[in-house]
């Protein structure tokens, strides 16, 4: 029994490494195909997200390729020289490959903690390799646990609730809280800053459709505009904007605020009564503080946003054991499970062995009371059974509790030595 | 067996549904979800078979379900059935430390009027009296609905409003959702009451003359729901009309006014100073 993962990270990997091994789905699928071409007796999985690239190999008899010979197929694949990336491929085998499979799941290694898309991007390079034939008892069982262990994290802690970027707990803890949905919701950026971006991609995850860019240079207006499917209106109608929009997102460089409480209350009165959500993302601010004051209006800046994700990264690190112990907990029984697989012939073999003279007997006791009717030799078979069940119950348990410790060796010898069971 | 359910069956299904609701405030667990859920179904399931006893034991001639304990049973399984449906669409919100509560009210005032004479019916009157009860008691759901969402918009929006983040275990719907629940509420509210009132009238019209006479227009019932009617009539006039009424704060504020009056109503029938809907025995 054999798993290994080799591959590389946020971690300890610089950016441009990590770009020239990432892989498309589509080259996900070739790689795929073409290691089970050189490795046909292997079982492989291939998980290329921004922050890391792992190739996971099993196999239940075969040695599992070593680690500089995966440097040597990622490297040809992306017509890389092996030297390139070899010092930034770590190799991880046994259990500590499947700790780090089932904590990637969960979302505790990653750049983000707790960021909930990992757990699809695991999901679908099990789906991959499942579509594409590399998949086997070893990678099957590995993946479902890892899936496992990520639900229980997510479930029992609540270590993906707790938001730590500014426009994710932007999106998360104040605007999911105030609009039940987005796609009927109308977004204004101000500015074209990166956070703007970062903000617009979460509300776009939650269905937001409709953004307005205004930004004092029309290019880049139309540049973002372009980018995220929305339009553009002038600088000049700014105001206009504003009383129209559900959601604004400003993140100007202006060294005024661009929306004063006056300007605010000319336009209020234009609004329909119904929310306004204001991110202010600048500093100095965009919009002057006083205006959080006015009914409906839910404002918030860089500072007020700072100190919730603090207060969540203190509560996030307070789960962090919690969701650690859970990811180990899992392993131990993937580890457990994978062990007692080694004493499945012993066991089949086992279960034969007694099968045959429990049928022996059965035989003889029949023959002998030959005026049984049906329901009475049903209720001995039956007896005979569940005799020969309780019999095999005690060593059964025994190489469980073993396999627990590791492959129980030792005590399949002695079953094999004791009941005399041959291959 | 089943004609062995008792109150206190489904009132305890739901106090413990109340006292898992509270335990999310202290800590997580993956089956408090489902075992909410459990709880509040079976209590619903003993709480429909119970009032369905009631309605077979009914004597011949007499209206089902047509006496204050009876009432107050049927307006609380309304609640309930609300909680379910909303908890289906929100598992994760603690809507119902607000709405369990004013269930379980509602049960313990069942018990306290248990002792009540029934609505006086007379051939002639029963189907004004029949939408005169149904369309009072859906009214004055729809306005305990909205004093819980009310609370709940007040309670979110004050989060909002000081920038905290959503405190571990109490998760409140999105103030969108409240402020719709409130205002549709509201709406129900306010022509329900005035059906009750209308058919009130019609009632008591019928009824002039007859054995069970005729209820005073000055009765403090009356005149407390005729209040709770103008309560709602003038607010929603003002909302129509003044764009600030609108406004998701003052609407809840609207919602818990609308509660103080029910209130009031409430207090009238329990105090006994009233000849609406029979007197104790």
């Amino acid at each position: 029994m054999n798993l290994q993962v080799v591959g590389c990270s946020h971690h300890d990997t610089p950016i441009a490494v990590r770009e020239r091994l990432a892989f498309s789905a589509d080259q996900t699928r070739s790689a795929l195909r073409q290691y089970r071409e050189e490795f046909p007796a292997m079982e492989a999985a291939l998980l290329s997200t921004c922050n890391r690239v792992e190739f996971y190999t099993a196999s239940e008899h075969a040695p599992c390729p070593a680690a500089p010979q995966i440097a040597e197929f990622l490297a040809r694949f992306h017509g890389l020289e092996p030297a390139t990336i070899a010092e930034h491929l770590r190799l991880r085998a046994g259990e500590e490959a499947a700790r780090h499979l089932f904590t990637v799941a969960a979302s505790l290694d990653s750049m983000v903690v707790g960021e909930p898309q990992i757990l699809s991007q695991v999901k679908l390079a099990y789906q991959l390799a499942g579509e594409e034939g590399s998949t086997g008892p070893l990678l099957h069982a590995a993946f479902q646990a890892a899936m496992r262990a990520a639900k229980r994290v997510a479930g029992e802690t609540s270590i993906q609730q707790r938001r730590v970027s500014i426009p994710s707990v932007a999106v998360a803890d104040f605007a999911q809280q105030i609009f039940e949905r987005f796609d009927d919701k109308h977004t204004l950026v101000i500015g074209a800053g990166e956070m703007a971006e970062e903000t617009l991609q979460y509300l776009k995850d939650q269905g937001s459709r409709n953004v307005t860019v205004v930004n004092r240079s029309p290019d880049r207006a139309a540049d973002l505009a372009r980018r995220w499917g929305g339009r553009t209106r002038p600088w000049e109608d700014l105001l206009a904007a504003v009383a129209d929009a559900d959601l604004v997102i400003s993140t100007t460089g202006a060294q005024e605020p661009i929306v004063t409480l006056q300007q605010f209350l000319a336009i209020e009165r234009t609004r329909p009564a119904r929310p306004l959500f204001i991110l202010d993302l600048a500093v100095p601010r965009d919009f002057e503080p006083a205006i959080g004051d006015r009914p409906e209006v839910y404002l918030y800046s860089v500072d007020d946003l700072r100190e919730a994700c603090e207060g969540n990264r203190r509560l996030r690190d307070k789960e962090l054991p919690a969701a650690l112990r859970i990811v180990q907990q899992e392993t131990d029984r993937f580890m457990a499970d994978l062990h007692h697989r080694t004493s499945g012939p012993i066991i089949r073999r086992l279960k034969e062995g007694w099968e045959k003279p429990k049928e022996e007997e059965l035989r003889r006791l029949l023959n002998k009371l030959p005026d049984l009717d049906d329901r009475s030799k049903a209720e001995i078979r039956e007896a005979f059974d569940r005799l020969i069940n309780k019999l095999l119950h005690p060593p059964l348990e025994s190489l469980r509790d073993e396999s627990r410790h590791g492959i129980p060796s030792a005590l399949v010898d002695a079953l094999a030595r004791l009941f005399r069971l041959k291959d | 067996m089943l004609s062995r359910i008792s109150v206190i069956c489904f009132a305890a299904s739901y106090g413990v549904t109340l006292a898992l609701e509270v335990t999310r405030l202290l800590f997580r667990s993956g089956v408090r979800g489902a075992l909410m859920l459990g709880f509040a179904g079976a209590g619903l399931v003993a709480h429909s078979i119970f009032l369905g006893y009631r309605w077979l034991e009914t004597p011949p001639g007499a209206t089902p379900l047509s006496n204050a304990m009876d009432w107050c049973l049927v307006a609380a399984w309304v609640l309930v059935v609300f909680y379910l449906y909303v908890m289906c669409y929100h598992p994760r919100t603690s809507i119902g430390l607000f709405i369990l509560p004013l269930a379980l009210a509602l049960i313990g005032v069942a018990r306290f009027v248990a002792k009540y004479r029934p609505f006086p019916r007379e051939a002639h009157s029963k189907v004004w009296g029949l939408i005169h009860a149904g369309s009072i008691l859906l009214g004055s759901v729809a306005v305990l609905i909205g004093f819980a969402s009310g609370l709940m918009y007040l309670r979110q929006a004050r989060r909002l409003k000081h920038k905290l983040s959503p405190r571990k275990g109490l998760r409140l719907p999105s103030l969108e959702w409240l402020q719709k629940t409130n205002s549709r509420t509201l709406t129900l509210a306010l022509l329900m009451i005035g059906l009750g009132i209308l058919s009130g009238i019609m009632l008591n019209a019928a009824n002039y003359g007859g054995p069970s006479g005729w209820l005073p227009w000055d009765d403090p019932v009356v005149l407390s729901t005729a209040m709770m009617f103008g309560w709602l009539f003038v607010w929603t006039a003002i909302g129509m009309a003044y764009r600030p009424a609108r406004e998701g704060r003052r609407v809840a504020y609207h919602t818990l006014v609308s509660f103080l009056f029910l209130a009031l109503v409430l207090a009238m029938v329990l105090s006994g100073m009233t000849q609406h809907g029979g007197v104790r025995q």
